[in-house]
């Protein structure tokens, strides 16, 4: 078996009682993009601090190419790294920010001067050189402190949050860049974030932290489409749950009882219940439709409110057990005209697309 | 809504042109400028109108060689005060802040206490037979009693025990300002913590350095006390001279002259550093 480029075994640290990360172990191939998402406290930012060497774990290991970083320095890591605040050195210009790792490893000036200018033009900053920091926007010093973090090219770049400062326009324009950045230079990249959207928009593969542990890893794909928990299910996209009593299970096909005696067949379930335990359906709101289809199970309900968001309308259902429900048909015109037409009738989905978690 | 908020009167007006500033600018001129115009008049005045003091106070080796001890003093105390004080003021900088303020509190108490009982203690230190020379000696570092006191050393150990305040109070504000992280990118960027020291640290903290060095630096060219205690007789200061001058030969002319030097000294470094760090760095407006 060939060995994994980066690998965090059992990895566990500890603040006195209180456990942090919990026996964390990822292989990371070359090149990757990961991102470590999860609510704050969740434990990646500690997981991706022990890989930086700024925090020592109690346990554990972390390997780049079989050998461990754990008794190497910080400043012998070799390890690119992006801040969630700006950190970069007030009292030299953007030129000199970006050499700053290259002086301190004694490289030639040619070398640095030609290496400075690949960085600048590689973050689209060529004519900003001679700038110092604190004239910058915080967007562009952003994206320096990428260019200084690339510049010694680094076999791993760590990204702590680098986005949460700025504002949702510029946020987008620099997650673009990154995806092309990693693209060009083809780094394997540690990404932190508590943004959903920013993790599925950027990532190869997602890593959702919750309290210490990896609650699923897999592509942004999985994470929605497959969730491995309704903790997955309710942090990747919108969801709705809705309370049901399971009935029986044939070959991974459930068949439950809604709150309003609806009884539907044919949802996906891999899990073991007992007849009449009580589950949870999640239902995702783009996948309820305004009319019935091939295979979709009938819900009544009541409109109360709907709201036009160009691509896509949202729709505010009440069931007839009183439970408010979010529902997001596709922009479909006719479809969306139909809605508000059809208040007080029903609002149908795939049983394929639910799922069953306990309750 | 917003209409009323802009038409109000505000409570507090900022009061317009010279007027407002009469009282501070009266204080001033009344207990300042007047003193050191009368200064200046009766050096150039005494014993008969000339620039005779000056010529004196540049021309005689002994004059120049207080003016010179006066510098060398200054400098070294200084240089000292800032080697001493930064590792202190990083202490502070990154302690908890109620352990900071403990270790703050300390510092503080020191600069209350009164600064012959502190001169005093220092001569029972340092003397041939004090403590630090007995002990030096018990334990067999040195056979002979080291020259701690009425010397250069005296002075410096004197001095930069009563500075070392001023130097660390505006070094912990301008070393709070840096965010550790930027310490930690050095890190990552492969800066060793020397380098990280050298290159990122010292310059960053190069402003409160500046603004605790040139206050110790002023203090030390007038001070008096200690260099008289703690230094010998062969290397006299500024001050020492002063009011040698004045109080045993009673000769006002050429103390006032002393003094206008060293007014002019001071201001002329005070005028430097402004050029050199920038008035807003200096105030903390950075």
């Amino acid at each position: 078996m060939t060995e994994p480029f980066l690998s965090i075994r059992d990895l566990r640290k500890a603040f006195g009682s209180f456990v942090a990360v919990h026996d964390v172990t990822i292989d990371i191939p070359k090149g990757q993009f990961l991102t470590f998402l999860g609510p704050s406290g969740s434990g990646k930012s500690t997981t991706l601090y022990a890989i930086a060497g700024f925090q020592h774990p109690t346990s554990g290991d972390v390997l780049l190419e079989g050998r461990s970083l754990l008794p190497v320095p910080s400043h012998k890591r070799n390890i690119g790294m992006v801040f969630q605040r700006y950190t970069l050195f007030q009292h030299l210009t953007v030129a000199e920010n970006v050499a700053f790792p290259l002086r301190v490893r004694r490289r030639p000036d040619a070398e640095v001067n030609r290496k400075v200018a690949e960085m600048l033009s590689l973050v689209r900053l060529e004519s900003f050189g001679g700038r110092y920091p604190g004239a910058l926007s915080g967007g562009q010093q952003q994206r320096v402190a990428l260019a200084r973090a690339l510049a010694y090219d680094p076999p791993i770049l760590l990204m702590d949050e680098p986005l949460s400062a700025l504002d949702k326009k510029l946020r987008e324009e620099i997650q673009a860049e990154i995806r092309r950045i990693h693209r060009e230079t083809g780094v394997t990249i540690l990404y932190v974030t508590h943004d959903q959207d920013e993790a599925l928009h950027l990532s190869d593969r997602i890593a959702l932290f919750r309290d210490g542990r990896i609650e699923q890893i897999g592509s942004g794909e999985d994470l929605y489409l497959r969730p491995a928990s309704e903790f997955v299910a309710s942090f990747i996209g919108n969801s709705n749950f809705l309370p049901a009593e399971h009935l029986e299970t044939v070959r991974g096909s459930a068949t439950i009882r809604l709150a309003d005696g609806t009884v539907v067949s044919g949802v996906r379930n891999d899990r073991e219940f007992s007849h009449g335990q009580k589950t949870r359906l999640m239902v995702r709101p783009e996948a309820f439709r305004l009319r019935p289809g091939t295979a979709t199970a009938g819900l009544a309900v009541e409109f109360i409110d709907t709201a036009f968001f160009g691509e896509r309308r949202r729709v505010i259902a009440r069931t007839a057990a009183g439970q408010e429900i979010d529902v997001r048909p596709t922009s479909d015109m006719a479809q969306a005209q139909e809605g508000i037409a059809v208040r007080g009738q029903q609002i149908f989905f795939d049983p394929a697309a639910a799922f069953l978690f306990p309750a | 809504m917003s209409g009323n908020l802009l038409h109000r009167q505000p409570i507090l007006r900022r009061p317009d042109g010279v007027g407002g500033a009469l009282p501070a600018l009266t204080l001033i001129t009344l207990f300042f400028v007047v003193p050191v115009v009368a200064l200046l008049l009766r050096s150039v005045t005494e014993p008969v109108p000339g620039l005779q003091n000056y010529a004196t106070l540049f021309g005689d080796g002994t004059y120049a060689r207080v003016f010179l001890n006066t510098f060398l003093v200054a400098t070294v105390v200084t240089a000292v005060t800032v080697i001493v004080a930064f590792p202190v003021a990083w202490m502070l900088a990154i302690m908890p802040p109620a352990l900071g303020s403990i270790v703050f509190g300390i510092i503080i108490l020191s600069m209350w206490t009164n600064l012959l009982t502190r001169t005093y203690a220092w001569m029972v230190l340092l003397q041939r037979t004090g403590v630090i020379n007995r002990t030096l000696m018990d334990i067999g570092l040195i056979s002979q009693p080291l020259p701690l006191i009425n010397n250069l050393t005296g002075v410096t150990i004197g001095m930069v025990y009563i500075m070392l305040p001023f130097m660390i109070l505006p070094l912990v504000g301008t070393l709070r300002a840096i965010d550790p992280m930027t310490l930690r990118a050095a890190a990552l960027c492969g800066a060793s913590p020397f380098d990280a020291f050298r290159r990122i640290l010292l310059p960053l903290s190069l402003p409160g350095i500046a603004a605790g060095g040139l206050m110790v630096f002023v203090m030390s060219l007038g001070y008096f006390v200690t260099p008289t205690l703690l230094g010998g007789t062969s290397n006299m200061m500024l001050a020492a001279m002063i009011a040698q001058m004045i109080q045993s030969l009673l000769n006002w002319g050429l103390g006032s002259a002393a003094a206008f030097i060293l007014l002019l000294v001071t201001m002329a470094l005070y005028a430097l550093q402004l050029r050199l760090v920038g008035a807003k760095r200096m105030t903390g407006g950075i």
